[in-house]
Formats: structure tokens, sequence, C-alpha cells
């Protein structure tokens, strides 16, 4: 090795962070910059998660719960826009719940925008959908409703009694919902979920999650206790691709066009790994010379 | 459109004074970081009030009644409710909390441990609050118990009972690597005996696998943070714009000078 690129190995293990920062900023930024549409190919979790909503009956009433902030939403806000669409496009009844305080606003916003959609134009509040808001109470909500939705939720987001929606009067209980759908960041999530609603009541379920979560939930679904999971972004994009393979919608979704930048950003966190390592045991080579 | 465009304004200069910790601690970062605090415990406590602790807890205790039609200790109690209603007639509306709850003397217990809580507020009689402490404690163990026993230790050790050889080779593999994994971790966290002969390579094999699985949380750890990056600078490139007056570029120039010159200064008293 020519003493040159020794150097070049053993001033790059002195590499100071802040330009390690830098540049990790920037691979980041220029493809969102330019888009370079690079494929999306579904993955066997994510494609259970979407055929097992998917092939649910027509009459279905599905639940969905919002666990995240605006802290994970650029991974799972694409997910909740593009399973809100599937719910809709498939004609299910959609019951939305928060367990985080900052998922009732995640819960409107995701609604808004797929509600905007000439599509669902039609769809009625309180008929086809309702958004009964946050509880505070973690898992003991999800307890409280396997045994009364009205003992936890008197009244919905809107501060409607809850005894006045058409919708909630056929759900008693969460035994009443078809499917159960947590978009989880953390703790209370989708883990709770399998405990305490869909185990005990051998309700299915499935989940959106952050990237963090992934490997946590992992035993869950091997088990055959959860029906696939969308993992972070990359599984937001999948299910992306998917609805667009179904015909259900038809364009590159959030996720999809986020993707190019977090390829490039594994891309580059991985040469920093290889070249880590070669400068590591360069100097390692250089101080037993010596 | 003013609200969206001071909207933006904050959002950005929060995202990038968040960010200008990368290069060092400094005042816009600590400004940020207490806003982030602050905002976030009020905006919790003001949800949780107005979800749950109105409606569910006053709005059981007391329920919407017609004046006239109150009896018994009810007359009583709701004459209390009068005296929250001269306090706030917003929280507590005149004869009771709306909606369609039933009267139930129970949430007495609840309101009661929630007061206890709030002890902690003062030192000399913070200790009443280990009672309403030790009901969530309880609480939380028993409802743990069984689903952690039925969905984590019973139904995921049922998950690994799988067979060596399922007649699809790409399965069989799985199910063996799934069975080594399991078996040699256990191992590995089995601490009363010596991990020496055997068993020493065993727990080896064991602290492999629980290395890849660490590697698969960082990867995921990882991918996480770079979407989070990603949700951060698409705000900062659409709040650049012309509409939202440059926010970006502006709040950037104006902290990377600031920042600059705060550390020549410190450099100099330093110095």
């Amino acid at each position: 090795m020519s003493s040159k690129f020794n150097t070049f190995l053993q001033n790059l293990d002195r590499l100071d962070r802040r330009i390690i920062f830098l540049i990790i900023g920037l691979v980041v930024l220029f493809p969102l910059l330019v888009p370079l549409n690079l494929p999306v190919e579904p993955t066997g979790l994510t494609r259970d998660a979407f055929e097992a909503i998917h092939n649910l009956p027509d009459d279905a009433t599905v639940l969905i719960s919002f666990e995240y902030g605006p802290s994970t939403k650029p991974e799972i806000h694409p997910m909740a826009v593009s399973v809100l669409r599937h719910f809709f496009a498939r004609g299910y009844k959609v019951v939305v719940m928060c367990l985080w305080p900052d998922g009732l606003f995640m819960a409107r916003e995701a609604l808004d925008e797929v509600l905007n959609d000439e599509r669902f134009h039609d769809l009625v509040y309180g008929v086809d959908y309702v958004n009964l808001g946050y509880r505070p109470g973690n898992e003991a909500v999800i307890k409280g409703i396997t045994k009364s939705f009205a003992a936890n939720f008197t009244v919905d987001s809107k501060q409607t009694d809850i005894s006045l929606i058409p919708l909630m009067n056929d759900i008693r209980t969460v035994a009443d919902v078809d499917f159960i759908f947590s978009l989880s960041a953390g703790y209370p999530g989708a883990i709770e979920w399998v405990l305490y609603a869909s185990d005990p009541l051998q309700i299915p379920v499935s989940s959106g999650n952050a990237s963090i979560q992934v490997n946590q939930l992992l035993p869950y679904v091997k088990s055959g206790q959860m029906k696939g999971v969308i993992a972070g972004m990359p599984g937001a994009a999948e299910y992306e691709a998917l609805m667009v393979e179904y015909g259900l919608w038809n364009t590159r979704g959030e996720a999809a066009k986020s993707m190019d930048a977090q390829s490039i950003a594994h891309l580059v966190i991985v040469l920093f790994i290889i070249l880590g390592n070669i400068a590591y045991y360069a100097k390692r080579k250089t101080q037993k010379k010596y | 459109m003013y609200t969206d465009v001071f909207g933006a304004w904050v959002a950005v200069f929060l995202t990038l004074a968040i960010f200008s910790y990368l290069y060092k601690d400094n005042p816009f970062y600590k400004l940020a970081e207490h806003v982030y605090v602050g905002v976030s415990a009020a905006h919790w406590a003001t949800i949780a009030f107005w979800n749950q602790v109105r409606p569910n807890l006053f709005g059981r205790l007391w329920p919407h009644a017609d004046p006239e039609t109150l009896t018994g200790f009810n007359v009583f109690w709701y004459k209390l409710y009068k005296g929250l209603n001269w306090i706030s007639d917003t929280v507590f509306p005149e004869n009771g909390i709306p909606g369609n709850q039933e009267q139930s003397f129970m949430y007495l217990i609840a309101l009661i441990l929630g007061i206890f809580m709030l002890m902690r507020l003062f030192p000399s009689i913070g200790w009443i609050s280990r009672w309403s402490l030790a009901y969530v404690v309880g609480m939380a163990a028993g409802l743990r118990l069984y689903g952690y026993l039925s969905s984590d230790v019973l139904s995921q050790i049922q998950g690994t009972i799988l067979p060596v050889w399922t007649g699809n080779l790409g399965d069989s593999i799985n199910n063996i690597v799934l069975i080594v994994g399991v078996v040699s971790g256990l191992f590995y966290f089995f601490f009363s005996v010596e991990h020496t002969g055997v068993f020493g390579k065993i727990s080896r094999v064991g602290i492999y696998f629980l290395m890849i699985t660490f590697g698969a949380s960082f990867g995921f750890a990882v991918m996480g943070r770079i979407s989070l990056l990603i949700g951060r600078l698409k705000d900062l490139i659409q709040f650049s714009g012309r509409e939202y007056g440059y926010a970006t570029f502006v709040l950037l120039i104006i902290m990377v000078v600031t920042i600059l010159m705060t550390s020549r200064k410190d450099k100099e008293v330093a110095e």
C-alpha cells in the first residue's frame, strides 16, 4: 500500500463528524431536488398486509388506530394515506381512533387528504367512517374497548355523542370489527393491539410501523399473530406500488418519491462503514509495524 | 394565508435550530429544545383533559340533567356542580357535562386518585401520590401479565416448534436457522452454568445470532433516522419558495452568520 494512500486512510479515521453530517445531508437533499425514479419491488411482508386487507369481505368494518406523531410522520403518514385509500376503495366501514395525542392530528390530516379525492366524495361521516379521536390510557383503552366502546369513547373527535353516530350502533366492542390496523411508532402500538385485542378475541391485525420497531414485530408475523407488516418508508413505498398494481390508485406516492433519497443515503452510509473499517485496519497495521 | 406563512417560518426556524446542534451546542438549539418540551407537555395535557377527563370523568359524575328531575342526593350533588360552573362555565357548562353518559359514582375513586397524584406538587404531602401510583403499577402489572403470558410466551413458543424438514428446502432452512437461533440464544442467557466446553460453544453461536439481531435493529434505526431527515428536508424545500417569503434561505443565512459570529467571539474570549 502506498504511503500516500495510507496517510489518506489515517486522515479518514480523524475525519470531523460534521463533514459526515454535511455529506449525508447533501446526498439526501440531492435526490429530493432531482428525482431518480428508482423502481420499488413489493416484499412478502408488505404483500401479506396488503392481501389481508384486500381479501376482507365487501361489507367489512375495519378499525385503524393512529399511534404516531410528527416525529415519525415521513415514514408512517404515507402508509396511513395508502391504507385509508385502500379501505375506502374496497368500500369498508372505517373506525378511526388514536392512542397517541398527536395521532388525532395525523388522523385528521390523513382523512382530509384521502377524502379530498372525488372518488370518495360520497362517503358520509358517521355512516361510512368515524373518527373517535384520542383517549389516554395506553393498553387500558384497548382492553377497555374489548368490553365496550361506549364506556371509553362517550364522544367522537367532534364531541358528538357516540350513541348518535349510526356506524357505532353496530359496533359495541372491538370484537365487532373484522380487521385492526395499527399505524404505530412505539408504545402503545402494534404490539399492544396483538396482546390485548387480536390474540384474546382472534381478530386479524396488521400494522404499519416506524423502521425502528420492525424487528420487534417480526416474531409476531412469523408466528402468524400478525398479518404482515408495512416496514418503514420502504414498506410504505411498496404499499403504494401494490395499490397501483391492483388498479386502486394511479400515481407514485410520497413514500416512493422519498425512496430515492433513502436508497442513496444507505449506499453512502455503507460506503462510510467500509471506508471506516479499511481505515481501522490500516491504522492497526501501521501501529503493529512500529 | 398569513398564518400559513407564519407557521412555515416557525417550522423552518425550529428545524434549522435543531439541526444547528450538529455543528455545536448553541442558543438556537437550546431555545428549540425548551419550546419542544414545553409545547409537548401542554399539548398532551390539553388533549387529555378535553378528550378524557372532561367527558369520561366529569361527564360520568355530573352528566347533563334537567334540574327539575333531580332527586335525593343528586340535588346536593348538582349544587356542588354549580360551584364548579361558577369557576368555569366553559369546562363545566350549566346543568352538567353534555353527552349521553350514565351517572356513575364509581368514578369518584378515579377522581380521588387523580387528585392524590397532583399532591406530588406539594413536597410535604407528596407521599399521598404513592397510593395512585400503586394503583397504576398494580393495574398495569395485572393487565400485562395475562397479555405477555398468552401472546409473548405461549404463542411464541408455539411459533418456534417447527419441523426441520417441510418438503420445501427454503422453508426448511428458515426453520432450522430459527430453531438453532432460539436454542443457542437461550443457552447464552442461562447464567447459572459456566459458559465452557460444549455449553460455551453453543452460547457463542447464540452471541452471533444476537449480534445479527442488533445489526438488523441498528440498520432499521438508521433507516428511520434517514426517513425523518427526508421529512424535514422536504419541508425545508417546500418553505424555500417565494410564497413563503424564502423562509429557509433567509433563516439559514441569519442563523449561520449568528453562530459563526458567536463562535468567533467565544474563541476571542478563550484566547
